[in-house]
């Protein structure tokens, strides 16, 4: 199982520079509210991109509109891969399931199952309802769903929102370790600039409403560890050109 | 039901037997009021007659037939309005009037149709109680959590298996409430349409009794429903409360 984890991304890494993702001129109006404007940006298999940008600017417009839950909008999305993992900012699980079961309704495989609830710590509250657990552990249920169908790009809508710092960065290590084992691409939505240095290799900083992309940032070489000077000098810097650009 | 809550529940049902006692002797008429004790001593009397026995469980079958047609048409139906919205904006009205046209109007047209027998008081019943589930029903499916059913869009979830564990599950709450609401009318509705258009059970004997002026039968038969109905209605609830709580919802 091992040789074959090591040959599969391997194959994945090699195929890096493969685009899976193609956002072309996308734009988005809600009656005269226009709040996409000319976004267009690729994705490469394996990379992990970071949306940044303030509350309330179209991030999540723009990732349901990758995900393909929004139709109508301007623009093209060329998409080639098929499964697609969506960490949703609020939980969404069936309230009368267990947790097993909100996992079965997306995967039936048992095996997947039982290894990915192993991997997030959850084989404990397997048979627990939504309402029986914490906040962390919903959230925690959340990613589980969408790392079951072993994604080849997971989306990630700011399902950090409403966690305190430690289920933060905990669930930002499984992220990360899941990453290593399953080499997907990522999206992430965020307005925190540390999620996004934390868990991409690329930061596209959009504007306010009417969202575009404003600049882009190569995060790659920079250290995931939040107590590394180097990550610490960088925040700072992307920090100051957020309060230049969104404040100032 | 807990010692405290059932020792509540004599308590009350004390409370009747004196008002009414107190009542009868007030208006000291049997023909209007007769007293508890007279209407009980008739009420085993009349349980020990065949023809009464018979005439219950007429009366519960048809009950029997107007639940399971009821539940059954008004969930598919409200089941299949709730999912398209063109067809809901079309129908709701039709429900709505069917809900509103008074049962003395039912009963009219049944007797026309089918004089009087078995059939009159079943669909009668069941015209009165149906558009009540099917309503339920529809309202169930239409507040599905949509952010469910986005999620389930995500994944690519088949049709079938939202319809399964999505939507199924939200409608269970209507339902179990359309239920309690049918089950509490049921007995009324019956009986009223047995009394106006039925050839046997329950509704039929009230009929006689009152054409022979037995009050205190009329009293007795109206409480078998009563209590037949209460003890139904008690079981529903405590299961209904029972399952809604496994279900997350109470």
């Amino acid at each position: 199982m091992a040789n074959f984890d090591k040959i599969n991304r391997k194959t994945l890494v090699n195929t890096r520079n493969t685009v899976i993702l193609n956002v072309k001129s996308i734009s988005k109006s809600y009656g005269k509210l226009k709040v996409i404007e000319d976004i267009s940006f690729d994705l490469s298999r394996g990379e992990s991109i970071a949306l940044l940008g303030p509350s309330g600017c179209g991030k999540t417009t723009l990732i349901r509109i990758i995900a393909g839950l929004i139709d109508d909008y301007e623009g093209a999305i060329e998409c080639k891969v098929q499964k697609i993992g969506y960490v949703f900012q609020e939980p969404r699980l069936i309230p009368w399931k267990t947790v097993i079961d909100n996992l079965k309704f997306v995967e039936e495989n048992e095996e997947r199952i039982f290894k990915t609830l192993e991997a997030l710590k959850l084989k404990d509250f397997a048979n627990f309802k939504p309402s029986k657990l914490s906040g962390g552990m919903r959230q925690r249920v959340n990613l589980a769903r969408a790392l079951i169908i072993e994604p080849e790009l997971l989306l990630l809508d700011e399902p950090f929102a409403s966690l305190d710092v430690h289920l933060k960065v905990s669930i930002i290590s499984d992220i990360i370790e899941r990453r290593k084992d399953m080499n997907f691409s990522m999206i992430v939505v965020t307005h925190d600039v540390r999620e996004a240095l934390l868990l991409s290799d690329k930061i596209y900083m959009l504007s306010d409403k009417p969202s575009s992309i404003i600049e882009e940032i190569d995060v790659s070489n920079v250290p995931k560890d939040i107590s590394n000077p180097e990550f610490h000098k960088v925040e700072s810097q992307i920090l100051s050109k957020i309060l230049g650009r969104w404040i100032g | 039901m807990h010692l405290e809550n059932l020792w509540k529940y004599l308590t009350g049902i004390l409370v009747i037997f004196i008002t009414w006692t107190v009542l009868s002797f007030l208006i000291s008429s049997q023909l209007i009021l007769p007293d508890p004790l007279m209407v009980l001593k008739t009420l085993i009397s009349e349980l020990r007659k065949s023809e009464v026995l018979e005439a219950l469980v007429i009366t519960l079958s048809k009950i029997g037939v107007v639940l399971a047609t009821t539940v059954t048409f008004g969930v598919l139906i409200g089941f299949f309005i709730g999912l398209n919205d063109v067809v809901y904006d079309i129908l709701r009205p039709c429900i709505l009037v069917i809900q509103a046209v008074p049962i003395i109007t039912w009963l009219a047209l049944v007797m026309f149709i089918w004089g009087i027998g078995w059939l009159g008081p079943v669909i009668v019943s069941i015209l009165s109680l149906l558009p009540h589930t099917i309503l339920s029903t529809a309202i169930g499916i239409r507040t599905t959590d949509k952010r469910l059913i986005e999620m389930a869009k995500v994944y690519r979830v088949p049709r079938s298996k939202v319809i399964r564990n999505i939507y199924l599950g939200s409608i269970v709450p209507q339902l179990l409430s359309a239920l309690q609401v049918i089950i509490g009318n049921v007995w009324k509705v019956v009986v009223v349409a047995e009394y106006m258009c039925g050839d046997k059970g329950i509704g039929v004997l009230i009929a006689w009794a009152r054409q022979s002026v037995a009050v205190e039968k009329v009293y007795a038969y109206t409480a078998i429903i009563i209590l037949i109905g209460l003890i139904v209605e008690n079981i529903l609830n405590h299961f209904v409360r029972k399952f809604l709580k496994n279900w997350e919802l109470v």
